[in-house]
């Protein structure tokens, strides 16, 4: 049969000896970002369709779902191609799909105390949750931690980290705090802080097992363990699946290479792609040396290396950068000097460097302006730095807004807990019921009042509740409106203090029921009185549409709090409103469907940037002075390079190979960025840092290292 | 267009449209979700879903070949009590019925008016008499009537997108109208299911129906999708606050009278809507 490309696109000569293997075939296909991989990745599920193969025997394997995204599109726009659905999946994804169908299988061998009840799956959030309900005693009674000087969420989810990367590299939980310490070489307390990481971890998988809960870790311990040698597990993926496409391997951790590995004879067609020089998710769990191990078991290799992504000058560029960090890490074998005029026409930087942040920020938009004037789409247009701080976000964003240049985050500038709607219906929650002595502060209750009723401004409010409010009372807390003296409910107005009475008076006839279920009663709250003609939330979308992820996040608490062990001893509104003021839960970020992202300036975290994996003609890097660019977060309760499964159990971790994972940060990360860039990077750097502080790190020095030695050379 | 081109049309987006039209507009173009109960026994409606969705969970299973002890166990330490009586049920009525090549939980697609509408499947059943079995579990208390299951929009879908694309599952080029039954099977009675037939007939007149429908809602400008006169809709209706249609959820037993489903609860089967833990 032929195939039939069915593309406006011209194919490379290489997508096009891709296409002609056959599709019987397994292919490793490597290459670096910007040779067509993905592409071509696509054109071959189109062929697997078009030579009759039913889409849903194709598997597309993705170390995370939006990698999947050009593979949904491709069937997407053609609506006629496909009779069936291909499954897309992760290895987190499969693992809690295996274990959910198969749990009368598999757990009896679980280790939980209830194999006959079903488990509870747990979200990240919710792990959070008991993760800091274990913990917190620990901390306040039994002195774990003391010696650190971090917030207690940064805890919580670093003790996670722990177990995830256990059960993704594949070794036991109870190796965690052995591994550490063994690998230590600093201060002596640093023991004592991984003896209670270990410490944490048992007593948080012992909690798991007694309460039938899978967090993360034990989902994909579960699957690895048990299930994935289950035959009837075995022969159900088997039996589904007989097409793999397995992309952007390199992202992917140790487990899900051991699971492909044995998988990959399974299949009829396999195509595995690999980018070269990637590996961004490592401090994921991401593992390049087992992926590229994968090229073993397939028939047939083919490497793509036609770059069609940058111009001439920018290789240049990318070349110089390239050689001159290598030249960093001790290796002097290749040395080349790019040409200057290429460099030059690659690069932006200002005629002379800023000192203090704002200006460069002015310098930034001001190119960017240039670039639209110019014909440039701002869709082509990324503005990069190691961390998108909130500072730097909103100085950034102000200064577009002013020049009149479309753009959108990698995330809304607020978490769920902090929208204003959340915390008035969390304050209006906790007045309520005051057994559970959350007792908000009239301020507080002010600001709730001021956005529940339609008329009340900041000040009447905080007359209304300076009268009508009771602090830190058993009984329900709200007087009625005439409580207030009359001079100050003339102030108020009385249309305000008519609405006020009808929700103090909803709020009253409150049932014990209310108090158990809040995710009910909010709703009730919510369509009964607050998105009511008089109050603040009638006829606003936005803010129905953050009520109801709240009021999904406390269902999917309540439901998490539901296991056969039981947990009588909580109340659990009270657990989930304590939890969201201690920042445990509710941090995810709402995205509002209405925004068009499709053509404006994208701001993000480098990373953001490069895991979306999609090219732009302009690059904007700012704070290239920072360190940030190359060294590892601060996480005193673990490390990646320790935790990975190329560490040797005799290693220590020394300040050189500190260096050098610097260094290969730094590479990995700026070569990525130039593979995704297609005429010109910007360089935003200045004196001083957005806090204020000098920085002359690697990369501005990589930087005018290349620039220098190309000058020199042009000489 | 108000729609992407690459909306996917599917039985329940179609219902929403065919229920109201304001419905479908709220929900599928401007994306808002409302918060509110759908009847004001919102924990008796939330495990009457939950136990619903361990049935279909359960069934599956067996489908797949999980023992059956390891199944009764779990039946035994349900919280539910119904469902023991459902597993009995099914165990009873089912299983004889079911010679043939089995699809579970399986999806199909097929291109309607130039997007793609999908139905999700409990059972496809292929005999090796060539006849392709849909099987549907319900576990609403009430059974309806067959000329109201019959008009129904999954019914009519879920029939039609068999015909369209059930070769993929036969691997023949194509499936006759003639060859396809719908079964509604209710967990909670003992008799047998609700069978449905289907032909070329009534396949005709479902893409007529369906290529007009997704017409009517792709051309359609975004200020006529009007809410519906009939204001009994508006009852189990999450936007009924916004519409000023009423504050107050519908009664529990008048929804199992509509045969509405719970809504909310499919997602607890439906892999693909589980937010992954990105790691
Ligand atoms: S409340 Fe009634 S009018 Fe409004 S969207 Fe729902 S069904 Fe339509």
């Amino acid at each position: 049969m032929v195939f039939e490309y069915n593309c406006i696109m011209a194919l490379t000569p290489e997508q096009t000896h891709l296409l002609d293997i056959s599709h019987h075939a397994k292919v490793f296909l490597q290459g670096s970002a910007g040779t067509g991989k993905t592409t071509g990745g696509t054109l071959w599920l189109k062929k697997l369709i078009q030579s009759g193969i039913p889409a849903h025997e194709i598997l597309i394997f993705v170390p995370q779902r939006t990698l999947a995204a050009p593979y949904d599109r491709c069937l997407q726009d053609e609506p006629g191609l496909a009779q069936s659905l291909v499954t897309t999946m992760t290895l987190g994804g499969l693992a809690r799909r295996m274990v959910e169908l198969f749990w009368p299988v598999v757990s009896p061998a679980s280790g939980v105390a209830f194999p006959d009840q079903p488990p509870q799956f747990l979200t990240l959030e919710t792990a959070q949750y008991y993760m800091a309900h274990i913990v917190l005693p620990l901390i306040e009674k039994e002195g774990f931690f003391a010696s650190l000087t971090i917030n207690r969420n940064r805890i919580y989810s670093q003790i996670l980290d722990n177990l995830n990367k256990a059960a993704i590299v594949g070794f036991p939980i109870d190796e965690i705090g052995p591994r550490l310490k063994s690998a230590w070489v600093g201060e002596l307390d640093q023991l004592n802080v991984y003896d209670d990481v270990q410490e944490c971890v048992n007593r948080f998988r012992s909690y798991c097992l007694s309460h039938n809960l899978l967090d993360f870790s034990l989902q994909v311990e579960l699957f690895q363990k048990h299930l994935w040698s289950s035959p009837l597990c075995r022969n159900y993926l088997t039996r589904s699946y007989r097409h793999l496409i397995a992309d952007n391997v390199e992202e992917d951790t140790p487990i899900s290479h051991t699971i492909l590995q044995e998988w990959l004879p399974d299949f009829d067609s396999a195509l595995v792609i690999f980018d070269e020089d990637a590996g961004y998710r490592f401090f994921l769990g991401a593992d390049v040396e087992s992926g590229l191990a994968l090229r073993k078991t397939c028939d047939e290799q083919v490497k793509f290396s036609t770059q069609l992504v940058n111009s001439p000058e920018v290789q240049a560029l990318r070349t110089g950068l390239q050689s001159t960090i290598a030249h960093l890490s001790g290796n002097t074998s290749t040395s080349t000097i790019p040409d200057f005029k290429a460099v030059t026409t690659a690069l932006g930087t200002p005629a002379e460097n800023p000192r203090f942040f704002p200006v460069m920020i002015h310098w930034v938009a001001d190119q960017v302006r240039q670039l639209i004037d110019s014909g440039a789409s701002p869709g082509e247009i990324v503005i990069l730095a190691p961390f998108m701080s909130d500072v730097l976000r909103f100085s950034l964003a102000n200064q577009l807004d002013t020049l009149e240049i479309p753009y959108h985050s990698h995330r809304p500038s607020r978490p769920l807990r902090d929208e204003p709607t959340t915390q008035t219906l969390l304050t209006l929650a906790s007045a309520t019921f005051p057994e559970w002595r959350l007792f908000p502060k009239r301020i507080n209750l002010a600001f709730a009042l001021m956005q529940a009723i339609d008329g009340l401004d900041l000040v009447r409010a905080q007359l209304l509740t300076a009268y009508a409010y009771e602090e830190q009372t058993r009984e329900f807390p709200l007087k009625p409106f005439e409580a207030v003296p009359s001079e100050v409910r003339d102030r108020i107005t009385y249309q305000a203090g008519e609405r006020y009475d009808r929700l103090r008076d909803w709020l009253a006839e409150k049932t014990p029921e209310d108090s158990q279920n809040l995710d009910f009663f909010l709703n009730r709250l919510f369509g009964e009185v607050l998105s009511q003609p008089g109050y603040g939330f009638n006829n606003d979308l936005n803010s129905a549409n953050i009520a109801a992820v709240l009021i999904e996040s406390i269902q999917k608490f309540r439901w998490a709090m539901d296991t056969p062990a039981g947990n009588n001893d909580l109340s659990i509104s009270k657990e989930y409103i304590q939890m969201v003021m201690e920042g445990v839960i509710a941090a995810q970020y709402i995205q509002s469907w209405q925004q068009d992202h499709q053509d404006s300036v994208f701001l993000a975290p480098a990373y953001t940037f490069l895991i979306r994996n999609q090219a732009v003609d302009y690059q904007f890097w700012l704070d290239i002075g920072s360190p940030s660019w190359y060294q590892r977060l601060d996480q005193p309760l673990t490390q990646p390079y320790v935790l990975s499964p190329q560490w040797q159990p005799s290693q220590t971790w020394n300040a050189e190979d500190e260096l050098a994972a610097a260094h290969e940060t730094l590479s990995r990360l700026s070569l990525g960025l130039l593979n995704r860039c297609r005429k010109k990077v910007f360089l935003g750097p200045s004196d001083m840092d957005v806090s204020g502080y000098e920085n002359r790190g690697l990369l501005l020095r990589v930087f005018q290292h290349v620039l220098l030695e190309a000058r020199r050379r042009s000489r | 267009m108000i729609l992407s081109a690459d909306f996917t049309f599917s039985q329940s987006n179609l219902q929403d449209y065919r229920d109201c039209p304001y419905r479908f507009y709220l929900r599928y173009v401007l994306h808002t979700r409302w918060p509110a109960l759908v009847v004001e026994d919102a924990l008796k409606f939330e495990q009457r879903g939950q136990s619903g969705a361990r049935f279909h969970r359960l069934v599956q299973q067996w489908l797949l070949g999980v023992p059956e002890d390891r199944l009764h166990a779990l039946v035994t330490g349900d919280p539910d009590p119904d469902l023991g009586q459902w597993w009995e049920n099914f165990l009873e009525a089912i299983p004889p019925l079911l010679d043939g090549e089995r699809f579970v939980e399986t999806t199909l697609a097929t291109n309607l008016a130039g997007h793609r509408a999908l139905a999700k499947y409990d059972l496809v059943l292929v005999q090796p008499d060539g006849r392709l079995i849909i099987y549907d579990w319900k576990t609403s208390q009430k059974k309806p009537r067959q000329d109201w299951l019959e008009d129904r929009v999954q019914t009519r879908l879920y029939q039609f997108i068999l015909a369209c694309s059930g070769g993929v599952l036969t691997n023949r080029a194509m499936v006759t109208p003639d060859q396809i039954e719908m079964r509604y099977w209710f967990a909670p009675n003992r008799t047998a299911p609700i069978t449905l037939t289907y032909n070329t007939d009534r396949f005709e007149q479902d893409r007529d129906y369906f290529t007009d429908l997704i017409n009517e809602i792709t051309d359609k400008p975004a200020d006529s999708f009007f809410r519906t006169a009939d204001e009994a809709l508006c009852r189990f209706c999450v936007y009924r606050a916004h519409c000023d249609r009423g504050t107050l959820g519908g009664d529990l037993e008048d929804l199992e009278d509509s045969d509405r489903q719970p809504e909310g609860f499919e997602d607890l089967l439906d892999f693909d809507q589980i937010s992954e833990i990105e790691f």
